[in-house]
């Protein structure tokens, strides 16, 4: 039962690192194509996995567990007892995140192409912040899925801090603060149940939570368990981000770099709702049910909060970066359905807003290295002029907003069509957010796209063009072959739905 | 042919792909050829299914798409009555706007990408009349929205088609928003989406009838939306900054219609409850005199034809509000002809003089000889004069209206007839009678590929209504609600006599005072325009209602975004602060211990033990 097959994905952009040693700091050319090489391994590793898992073959077979380390000396009283083991193991709703966190690493490289100075440190930064997200993914235990989750830490502080625009400090400060903040509470929650049930395994935690029957080295309260699940509920809210929480993650969409902030949108902050139905939600199933309305209340407000702040600003990124905000609140809308439709809508939406962030960001990118700006005042009638790069834009503005055919629109229908079920009133509340998105959307990009052409500097500025193309097609394609066809994501996502009813009851 | 029906919507969409992708290398006409082929091929494929349709019973195909919980949804195709009669009349329309636009669109650069978004709209609007289910009707039903929203934002570069294209898809949007909060509501009532589920539910009672008076209405908020009708018809005169043959396709003859078809492909669900009928039937009758009341002052040739979709559209809806099924849908179809029809005239007349003004139009009757009669022809079928395909479908409403018992919205239809006969004739004199006020020296007619479009519209609009007439027999109404067990009652009803006279009577009553007027001027303008200015103004300016949305809507959204803001800034920003502050007192006070003093340093270690010894002894080791 044991291969190596998990431990090479997630170690294999270790490979890139080692040889970035070997390549001059000054050869930008040849550091970025091995920056993108690096990246490549993990993605056909992944789609490997799909491929095999589409084919029938069972996920479970490509789990390691190897013994690490363990607390205190009692081995021959349970050998399982405080141990910390070295444990991968994917199931369907993992092996989609991972699958979607190694294509926006690859894409995210490409997009490093506009990074313009240090390649060197970048890309060992870059590298080990994809082994810090494919491990937050595949870990088995607690402990292990926090050192993963330290691990992005870091290098998204130093990758901010020196590689973003004018603020870029006070936005990796911020970052650090709020992220750093989330993983002392997520600590001390780890710690709670690991001191108070030997172990840290996610399965065996599940099981002693929900069947129960287990004697336990001490036992957990009822009132413990709800403290427990909203300091997790705070730690992964403040990733998500959930209002009032979201303050860092707008500094770090504006400051950051284009390709970075692909990555953060992108996967950085699904960690936030990966946790919440991982843990949240599968180790504490009966009190999550308790607070589900609160969790679809933060989700509405989530949502409108957002979409009301994009409307009134003016600079594109801002305008993402609080559509990102609304964005989750239907993450949390899907949640707080807590049936089949939202779960799963709610992981839908995970996935699909995590590609259609890297688009919209990855074309902010592709303005910023052209305009020099991404404010909607400064520019205007882009697709005189650009218009190949107009229409993506308008395309991705179309999937943000929930165009059927596209990704969004399928994850925003279950999640609606869950909390319909449960609270009509909320949900219609929120429905709201339908139109606000549309209006703020259209806003954004026709005021950069439509009318006329701001300045005559623009003539001669040159359109979207050679590896500019791989990012976009790719993630459009993503996005049109979910929205088309979901079935392609739904299928590796029922038993870990299954699983999750099953604990809720419902 | 019905088994391979699914392939009508697919011929545009590969032509919308193809020409996004090579339109450029395909130069202005060999992408308008494409387009024009692929519609064609869609349009023979449609003839073909109807004419299947007519010895076959309903058919109906699906695939599973995607599963939630134990819910199956599918998508598929479904080819009854009405979506065979639909399929036929959108892709002829659509074909013959193909062939009309190589003529008017002729030297725009980008004709390729004009010609993918005709493909993409006809797509949508072909794989909405063929949707078995609600799900898939609102995944097409977006689609469509979108499609109008790439066309009437053709001329991006303009700042009033940026505003109409934004406009058009928020404005739809809520609507939009409604139409899915019904069909949610209906889902969970049901647990499907198939429309014969859905009935089945209906009729054997197992849904409320509150709930289905609520989601029928709201089901009817989308239909709203997507017809034009008020409040949320301002997008569609907006819209009118398209291109001319995207007008008449979508702004007239198909994608305005979604929200009749809509209604009438739901219709068991509606006449299940009285009130959303009403609600159905007053809104109907209100826009019907409502936009016919605008339109009689209106300046631009576009706009004035715009407020009279909107007006009957609005007939339609009060048709089927009235129970009349068959007269909705027989309205719709010929409207579907004779208003293309009259924005292709149009078209022809801007494209001959360059303005909409009509002040700066005049005299053209000797100078367009093919577009005058045509026009014509249009202004004399919408006007409702009999012989001509609206007067049969016309009456079919006001007899609709009358029977079920609507009798002051009776008395308003025949009031808006009176309006649309005055503000179409007022518009026909003001284009070809009288001198020519026009700058343009040179006015020649269209050319061919302009004009035969017109020409067999014309036809339609003459000869459609003989499908369902009280002289010669009600084929379609027969063939419409022939073995559909929910449409019994609907079919054609035996009008009194009376009321035909009488349509007829107002109309002609409309023309004379239009002629009176703008004709031979026996009765001053003035008149109109002068002595009431106040009822001029307002009317001229559509009753000020976009006014009122910006100063109602608009600022108090703006005004949340704004208060949001301060919240965002000082609340949220303050409560960071402040936690910052004490987090930073806090190292403050920690600093200040490490004073180097051991005996300080002990003292607190002693404590700290104390506390920790107090705590094991009361909890036993372990909090909670």
């Amino acid at each position: 039962m044991n291969t190596i097959l998990l431990t090479l994905l997630v170690f294999s952009p270790l490979l890139g690192m080692l040889l970035m040693f070997l390549v001059p700091k000054t050869d930008e050319k040849n550091l970025k194509m091995l920056g993108f090489l690096s990246t490549v391994p993990a993605l056909l590793i992944s789609l490997y996995l799909y491929i095999q898992y589409a084919t029938g073959t069972d996920l479970s077979r490509f789990s390691i567990k190897v013994d690490w380390f363990r607390f205190g000396n009692l081995k021959s009283y349970d050998p399982n007892l405080f141990a910390v083991d070295y444990e991968l193991a994917v199931d369907g709703f993992s092996l989609i995140m991972v699958l979607l966190t190694s294509i926006l690493a690859t894409l995210a490289a490409i997009a490093s192409m506009y990074i313009k100075k240090e390649w060197k440190g970048y890309f060992m930064l870059f590298l080990l912040l994809e082994i810090g997200m494919l491990g937050v993914f595949t870990a088995q235990n607690l402990i292990l899925f926090f050192i993963f989750f330290e691990i992005t830490l870091i290098p998204m502080f130093f990758l901010i801090g020196k590689w973003g625009y004018l603020e870029k400090e006070k936005a990796a400060y911020s970052f650090l603060i709020y992220n750093g903040l989330s993983s002392a509470i997520l600590l001390i929650v780890i710690m709670i149940l690991f001191a108070r049930t030997g172990t840290s395994n996610i399965e065996a935690l599940r099981h002693i939570m929900t069947v129960g029957g287990v004697s336990l080295f001490a036992p957990i309260s009822d009132p413990m368990k709800y403290a427990l699940l909203i300091a997790l509920l705070a730690a992964f809210g403040i990733k998500l981000p959930i209002f009032p929480f979201h303050t860092w993650m707008l500094r770090v969409h504006v400051q950051a770099p284009p390709s970075i902030v692909m990555i953060h949108a992108g996967v950085l902050l699904k960690i936030g709702a990966f946790g919440l139905i991982r843990f949240g939600m599968g180790i504490f199933p009966e009190q999550f049910r308790d607070i589900a309305f609160i969790i679809a209340v933060l989700g509405v407000i989530n949502l409108l909060y957002g979409a009301f702040l994009a409307l009134i600003q003016t600079d594109f990124k801002m305008v993402l970066a609080y559509s990102s905000i609304s964005h989750m609140g239907i993450v949390l809308i899907g949640l707080g359905a807590l049936n089949e439709a939202g779960i799963q809508g709610a992981i839908f939406q995970v996935v699909s807003h995590g590609l259609i962030a890297a688009l919209l960001f990855f074309l902010v990118g592709v303005m910023h290295e052209r305009f020099g700006t991404s404010k909607i005042n400064d520019l205007g009638g882009l697709a005189k002029i650009l218009p190949v790069t107009s229409g993506f834009l308008l395309a991705g503005a179309m999937a943000s907003l929930g165009l059927p055919g596209m990704s969004g629109f399928v994850s925003e229908f279950m999640a609606f069509l869950g909390l319909f079920k449960e609270e009509p009133v909320l949900a219609a509340v929120g429905a709201l957010g339908i139109i606000l998105t549309a209006v703020y959307l259209l806003r954004a990009v026709l005021g950069m796209t439509f009318g006329k052409t701001k300045s005559m500097s623009f003539e001669g500025i040159s359109e979207i063009k050679g590896i500019e193309f791989a990012p976009v097609l790719v993630l459009l394609g993503l996005i049109v072959g979910i929205g088309v066809y979901p079935a392609i994501l739904s299928e590796p996502l029922q038993a870990t739905l299954e699983a999750i009813m099953l604990g809720i009851g419902g | 042919m019905m088994e391979s029906a699914w392939l009508i919507p697919l011929f545009p969409l590969v032509s919308f792909l193809f020409l996004l992708l090579f339109g450029k290398r395909l130069k202005e006409a060999g992408s308008s050829y494409m387009g024009m082929v692929f519609t064609f091929a869609s349009f023979v494929w449609s003839v073909f299914t109807l004419l299947d349709r007519f010895q076959a019973p309903t058919y109906k195909s699906e695939v599973s798409w995607l599963t939630i919980g134990d819910v199956q949804l599918t998508a598929g195709i479904e080819i009854n009555q009405l979506n065979a009669l639909m399929l036929v009349v959108v892709s002829l329309v659509s074909l013959l706007i193909h062939i009309y636009s190589k003529g008017y669109m002729q030297g725009d650069e980008r004709l390729p990408i004009y010609y993918a978004y005709l493909g993409f709209f006809t797509f949508a609007m072909l794989g909405l009349v063929m949707a078995p289910n609600l799900l898939q009707l609102y995944f097409f039903w977006e689609l469509v929205g979108a499609g109008s929203f790439l066309l009437i934002g053709f001329y991006f570069y303009k700042e009033e088609a940026k505003r109409a294209a934004k406009k058009a898809f928020i404005m739809t949007r809520i609507g939009d928003v409604g139409l899915l909060i019904g069909i949610i509501l209906l889902f969970w009532q049901v647990g499907s989406f198939e429309y014969d589920k859905i009935f089945q539910a209906v009729q054997s009672g197992s849904i409320s009838a509150e709930m289905i008076t609520l989601t029928a209405i709201l089901i009817f908020v989308g239909a709203v939306g997507k017809s034009g009708q008020f409040p949320l018809h301002t997008w569609l005169p907006d819209a009118m900054e398209g291109p001319t043959p995207v007008s008449a396709l979508i702004h007239a003859a198909t994608m305005v219609a979604a929200g009749v078809y809509l209604v009438a492909a739901m219709f068991p669900l509606f006449s299940a409850s009285e009130t959303a009928m009403t609600v159905v039937a007053v809104t109907g009758g209100f826009t019907a005199i409502f936009a016919a009341s605008i339109g009689l002052v209106q300046k631009d040739i576009k706009r004035v034809l715009a407020y009279s979709t909107v007006s009957q559209l609005g007939y339609m809806m009060l048709a089927l509000g009235s129970a009349g099924y068959v007269a909705g849908i027989f309205h719709l179809m010929t409207h579907a002809f004779f208003k293309a029809l009259l924005f292709l005239a149009a078209g022809s007349v801007i494209h001959a003089v360059h303005t909409q003004d009509l002040e700066q139009m005049g005299g053209l009757w000797k100078k367009l000889k093919i577009t005058g009669p045509l026009f014509l022809i249009g202004t004399l079928a919408i006007s409702g004069v009999p012989l001509l395909s609206g007067f049969f479908s016309k009456d079919e409403i006001l007899t609709a209206a009358w029977e079920h018992g609507n009798h002051g919205l009776f008395w308003v239809a025949l009031i808006a007839a009176f309006f649309t006969a005055f503000y179409m004739f007022r518009l026909f004199f003001m284009v070809f009678t009288g001198e020519s006020r026009s700058q343009q020296t040179k006015v020649h007619e269209a050319p061919a590929v302009m004009t035969l479009p017109m020409v067999i519209l014309g036809i339609l609009a003459i000869l459609s209504g003989y499908v369902n007439t009280p002289w010669f027999g009600t084929f379609l109404g027969d063939w419409l609600t022939e073995g559909n067990e929910y449409l019994a009652a609907t079919g054609h009803m035996e009008a009194p006599g009376w009321i035909m006279i009488a349509a007829t009577a107002v109309s002609l009553a409309g023309m004379l005072l239009a002629y009176l007027i703008y004709g031979n001027r026996r009765i001053s303008r003035e008149g109109l325009s002068g002595a009431n200015s106040t009822v001029y103004t307002v009317l001229y300016n559509k009753y000020f209602i976009d006014e009122t949305y910006q100063f109602s809507i608009v600022a108090l959204t703006r005004w949340i975004s704004l208060f949001l803001s301060y919240v965002d800034r000082f609340i949220v920003g303050g409560l960071i602060s402040a936690v910052t502050a004490t987090v930073q007192s806090l190292g403050k006070i920690g600093s200040r211990l490490q004073s180097g003093q051991v005996q300080l340093y002990g003292t607190i270690a002693f404590f700290g033990l104390a506390v920790l010894m107090a705590i094991f002894a009361l909890t036993g080791g372990y909090f909670g």
